[in-house]
Order: C-alpha cells, then sequence, then structure tokens
C-alpha cells in the first residue's frame, strides 16, 4: 500500500516538484508522468527517503522513510523498497548473483542465494549467474535489477525510467516483467516514464507538477 | 556477498593502476626499512663494540681514527704508546679494568691483536673449544675468524706484516691455535688473539735483522716495548675528570671516549643516511599523493556504482568501510611486500660492508619493529584514502541519478 498526499520534493533548500494524491493498493501499478524536467526522479527519490521533503507524505504500508534516522532510513529503505532504473543496473566485478545478494548486503540481513537463484531463474537468468556484471546485456543486467529489487519482497516498486532507451519489443518486455513482478510480490508498482508505449499498458497515471 | 568481496570487485578493475600503488609503497617503505635496520645493526654494532669501554689511551693524531683503530678494528692506528706510560696509567686507583691491545700483522685479512687478559674480558668472550693462549706465539681465533680461516685447535699458521692482506710473511714466526672462542656479536669474532710478546718478538726479530743489514752496532739495544693503545673503564664518574686529564699531561699521549667519537663517526655516516631518508620520506609522499589522486579517480568512476548502493539500503558509513578497507588491504601488501624489500636491501648493504673490510652488521631479527613497519604502511594508506573515503561517504545517490536520467 502507497499512499502520496502532497509531497513537495527536492534538494537544497527549495522544492522542484509536487505530487498532490496517489493511493496504489499491493499488486495495483501507476506512472507518474511528466515532461523532461518536471521532476519525476526526484519525487521517486523522495518517496524512497532519498530527496529532501518540504511537505506532505509518502507512506509505504504506513511507514514513511522521511520520519526515520540516517542508519533506520538506509536499513529500512533496503528491506521495504525495490528500485529499478534507466540504465545504472549492476556493479561490475561481481556477478549476476552476487548483484542480486547485494540487496540483502545493504540491508544486513541473511542472504538466501537459494531465493537469489530462484529469482534469476523465474527471470530466464539462470545460465548466467555465475557471469560478471560487465559481461553481461543490458537487457540481462535489468532483469538482473529486477530480481535484486524483488529479493527481500519490498512493499513498494520503483522504476526510474526503466524503458526509455529500449526498442519496442525490449520495452513490452520489461513492461511485462515489472507488471509481473508487482503482482507477485503483491506489492504497488510506480514506473516514472514520459514513453508513451507504457501509457498504453498501465492505465493509472499522476502527473508530476515542476515547482518554480 | 561481502564487502570484501565488493572490494576485490573494485580493485580487479584497475589491477594495474593498483600494482603501481603497492609498488611505490613498497619501495617507499622499503627503503626507510633498509635505512633504519642498517643504522641500527650499526649502532648495535657500535654499543657491542665499545662494550662500556669508558676511554681509550693512545698516540697523538685524530681521535676517531683511534677509536675506529683500537675499538672498531676497521682502521690503522695512530702509532704507539711506550708500554710502561700505559702500565703507569692502567694502576690509577680510577680505573676499574683496563686492557693493553698491539696491532701489527694480519692473516688473510684478519687482525691479529696482541692482547692482554682484559680485552677479552671486556666483551665477555668465552673458549667454545681449547684453551687460552698461555705462551708466545699462541692464538685464539673469533668464531668469525676461525670460520673464515677454516682453522681448528692444534692447527698452526703464519702472518703477515700489516694490517691487511699482501704484506711480506714472517714464515719463520708460525702462529698455533690453543682455543676458539664462543661467538660474542663483537668485533673480538673477526680478530685473532695472541699475547703481546708474540706482536714484540716479531717485531724485534725485524727490528734486528733490519738493523743487521744496515751494519748497525745500535741492534744489539733493544727497544722499549709499545702498545698500541690502553683501554680503561672507570671506577667511578671521576674517573671521566682525572684520567683523560692525566693522559693529556703526557707527551705524544691522546685520550678518546669511544661513546663520543662514536657519536660522532655516526653523525659522519649520517649524512649519507640522511640524503636516503629523504628521499624514502620522498618516495612515501609522492606514493601516498599518487594513491590520494587515483583513490579520488576510482571513487569518482565508481559514482554511479555507488549511488546504486545507496538507493538500495546501502549506508554512508559502510561506503566509507569499503574505501578504508580497500585503503588497508593496499596498505598491508604494500607494507609486508616493502618490508621484504627492505629486509633484502638491508642485509645486502650489510654483507656488502662486512666484505670490504667494514664492520660485520646482524640485521635485527624479526620483531616489534617489522609490525611497526607494516602498521605505518597502513596508516599512511589510510590517512591517503581519508578524504577519498569522505567523498564515497557523502555520496549524494540524488544528485547522480538525476544527472544520468
Amino acid at each position: 500500500m502507497l499512499e502520496i498526499v502532497a509531497l513537495q520534493a527536492g534538494y537544497g533548500s527549495a522544492p522542484v516538484a509536487r505530487l498532490p494524491e496517489l493511493r496504489l493498493e499491493p499488486g495495483a501499478a501507476a506512472l507518474l508522468v511528466g515532461g523532461s524536467g518536471s521532476g519525476k526522479t526526484t519525487l521517486m527519490l523522495a518517496i524512497a527517503g532519498l530527496a529532501r521533503r518540504f511537505g506532505g507524505h509518502a507512506r509505504i504500508g504506513g511507514t514513511d522513510l522521511a520520519d526515520l534516522g540516517g542508519g533506520a532510513r538506509d536499513r529500512a529503505r533496503a528491506r521495504m523498497v525495490g528500485f529499478v532504473f534507466q540504465d545504472i543496473h549492476l556493479v561490475a566485478g561481481l556477478t549476476a548473483l552476487e548483484n542480486v545478494l547485494l540487496a540483502p548486503y545493504a540491508a544486513g540481513v541473511a542472504q538466501d542465494i537459494e531465493r537469489a537463484r530462484g529469482l534469476l531463474a523465474r527471470l530466464g537468468l539462470a545460465g548466467i549467474a555465475g557471469q560478471r556484471a560487465e559481461r553481461i546485456s543490458r537487457g540481462q543486467a535489468q532483469r538482473v535489477a529486477i530480481a535484486r529489487a524483488l529479493m527481500l519482497k519490498p512493499r513498494l516498486l520503483l522504476a526510474d525510467e526503466p524503458t526509455a532507451s529500449l526498442d519496442d519489443q525490449a520495452c513490452e518486455a520489461v513492461a511485462g516483467l515489472l507488471l509481473d513482478a508487482a503482482a507477485e510480490a503483491n506489492a504497488p508498482l510506480l514506473i516514472s516514464t514520459h514513453d508513451s508505449r507504457l501509457k498504453a499498458r498501465v492505465a493509472l497515471h499522476v502527473q508530476a507538477e515542476a515547482m518554480a | 556477498m561481502t564487502t570484501l568481496r565488493l572490494v576485490f570487485a573494485f580493485i580487479r578493475r584497475s589491477p594495474l593502476g593498483w600494482a603501481f600503488h603497492v609498488l611505490t609503497l613498497a619501495l617507499g617503505v622499503g627503503l626507510t626499512a633498509a635505512i633504519i635496520l642498517f643504522g641500527n645493526a650499526l649502532d648495535d654494532r657500535f654499543k657491542n663494540d665499545i662494550a662500556g669501554i669508558d676511554l681509550v689511551v693512545g698516540a697523538k693524531g685524530s681521535p676517531v681514527q683511534l677509536i675506529t683503530s683500537a675499538i672498531f678494528q676497521a682502521d690503522i692506528p695512530t702509532g704507539n704508546i711506550p708500554l710502561e706510560t700505559a702500565e703507569r696509567l692502567a694502576k690509577n686507583r680510577m680505573v676499574a679494568a683496563s686492557a693493553m691491545v698491539l696491532l701489527g700483522d694480519n692473516v688473510k685479512g684478519l687482525r691479529i691483536v696482541g692482547a692482554t687478559e682484559g680485552y677479552p674480558a671486556f666483551y665477555g668472550a668465552s673458549l667454545a673449544r681449547g684453551a687460552w693462549y698461555a705462551a708466545p706465539m699462541e692464538v685464539v681465533l673469533g668464531s668469525a675468524a676461525a670460520e673464515t680461516l677454516n682453522l681448528d685447535v692444534g692447527a698452526t699458521f703464519v702472518g703477515q706484516h700489516g694490517l691487511t692482506g699482501g704484506g711480506e710473511m714472517h714464515g719463520e714466526f708460525p702462529y698455533r691455535v690453543t682455543g676458539v672462542l664462543n661467538e660474542t656479536g663483537t668485533v673480538i669474532d673477526r680478530l685473532v688473539l695472541t699475547v703481546p710478546e708474540s706482536v714484540w718478538r716479531i717485531h724485534e726479530h725485524e727490528a734486528k735483522e733490519e738493523a743487521e743489514e744496515k751494519g748497525e752496532a745500535a741492534a744489539a739495544e733493544p727497544r722499549p716495548r709499545e702498545v698500541t693503545a690502553l683501554l680503561i673503564k672507570y671506577r667511578s664518574a671521576m674517573g671521566a675528570v682525572t684520567l683523560p686529564k692525566l693522559a693529556a699531561e703526557m707527551p705524544d699521549i691522546q685520550a678518546a671516549a669511544p661513546p663520543v667519537e662514536a657519536a660522532r663517526l655516526r653523525s659522519l655516516l649520517g649524512t649519507g643516511a640522511a640524503l636516503m631518508t629523504w628521499l624514502a620520506i620522498a618516495l612515501l609522499a609522492v606514493s601516498g599523493i599518487g594513491f590520494v589522486i587515483s583513490l579520488f579517480a576510482a571513487i569518482q568512476q565508481r559514482r554511479r556504482e555507488l549511488a546504486l548502493l545507496r538507493t538500495i539500503g546501502t549506508t554512508p558509513a559502510r561506503l566509507l568501510g569499503i574505501v578504508l578497507l580497500e585503503a588497508s588491504l593496499l596498505g598491508l601488501l604494500g607494507g609486508i611486500i616493502g618490508l621484504a624489500l627492505g629486509r633484502l636491501l638491508a642485509g645486502a648493504i650489510a654483507s656488502a660492508a662486512g666484505a670490504h673490510g667494514g664492520p660485520v652488521l646482524a640485521i635485527a631479527a624479526f620483531g616489534p619493529f617489522d609490525l611497526a613497519v607494516i602498521g605505518a604502511a597502513l596508516a599512511l594508506s589510510l590517512i591517503a584514502a581519508a578524504g577519498p573515503a569522505l567523498s564515497a561517504y557523502r555520496t549524494d545517490p540524488a544528485q547522480i541519478l538525476k544527472a544520468a536520467a
């Protein structure tokens, strides 16, 4: 369950973006839309407690990460939020499996290797679990990142421009994977995008409002 | 997944860069360690060889030379002094212990030293086998001398005139080995000891022959006997006041305090060592600066991945820890390799010095010093890593992801 009310986010001393209202039930998906510079990424980061909050709430299963102090907020984010990005997916030098295990490593919880392998297998990546990140294709790397986002059974999935530089087929595949993942994890999914192809797949759109 | 695994993943990305850093650190550490090890060995050698001797009385000349010849056995003497003078001083009530040494000949470059019994006593020398010399032309060998000459109890050999090899052989006066000493870690290990009479006998015979050749009548009259130096240990601090003064009043005599002259000698040698020390410090500084630069570059290169790690919940403290762990590993590796290099270098210099007639130096065994060297390399790396680590700590995922989007 994700509840956002009058969220204002930014950096330094001034808010740069606003999101008036959003309620997402577990397993439901929404798009955060807006043109370049409308502050979509800033709002996503604010929901995850990584950008400065200037007003409003963003509760994940009743918890607002902004209410928690430094270390506790980081650990809570590690456990509760699964992140997928446009082009930063993996840490080079580590294998695909190790990249999935970064999630429990960051959260400081037990590393369930079997679960990590199972997730990679479900995403069709069983064959590359032992491959180093730099030898994995971009599409595969993003799927490894999805596996990592699902690793700790998150209560919210955030995807920041996940399809921005993909062709139609890959875009379709990633959208499908993310929606399936949200349904399977029973977590709300919020995708920030300006990709019109995604708008056809997800009905609920909320507008990021730039603040001068 | 562990922090160590993550550090290895980062290091593996620029192996040559890290290898270069480890190398420069190792060279700096190695040179510094070698200088210190060698200096310590030299200090130990000085201390062992001085063996509590407070004053050396010998012929006028350079006081440093008097000490290097009579104590360290590494220089030619300033001359000889009358036996009678030495005996008179030795009987002074301020003298707790004394020994007379008489330098004259060598065997294969090893000095044959005529010495009274006080001399081995200064060094706590004891017999490994055989017996002490009792009569002229009997000798006791220091442990290293026995090894070098490959002689043992009962063997005989002839000496050569002078203090280094290549002099005239005293063929008609063979020495006989009566004993071999235990190792003392002092100058005595490399000496051949005998009674002063042996040296007197050879040289009086020589003088006589020479005189006879020239047909001089004076040959019949024996010259007054001489010794090279008198080594003195004071009974009390008062000795330091009265004895040098007493010696100074005698004609053609000088007295020198070994600790003072050794310190002067050390400062002479120290000029070269200081230069090397500065070189080592420069190397360490270059290594440190290079490390700071490459680590900052590495953090820059990893900015996006560090940001990724932050967004998935890694704490800033952990990112700081990753950089510090990386620096520790490289510091440890550089320290260990550097220490090994330093020990090799110090050992090589010491054995080169020994092979060229210098003092035999023993490089200290592995101990707290080595741990301190590795610790210092570690500390240097951590200091160099402080800035980059702080920069990693401050990674702001928002700014970086925004820039990427």
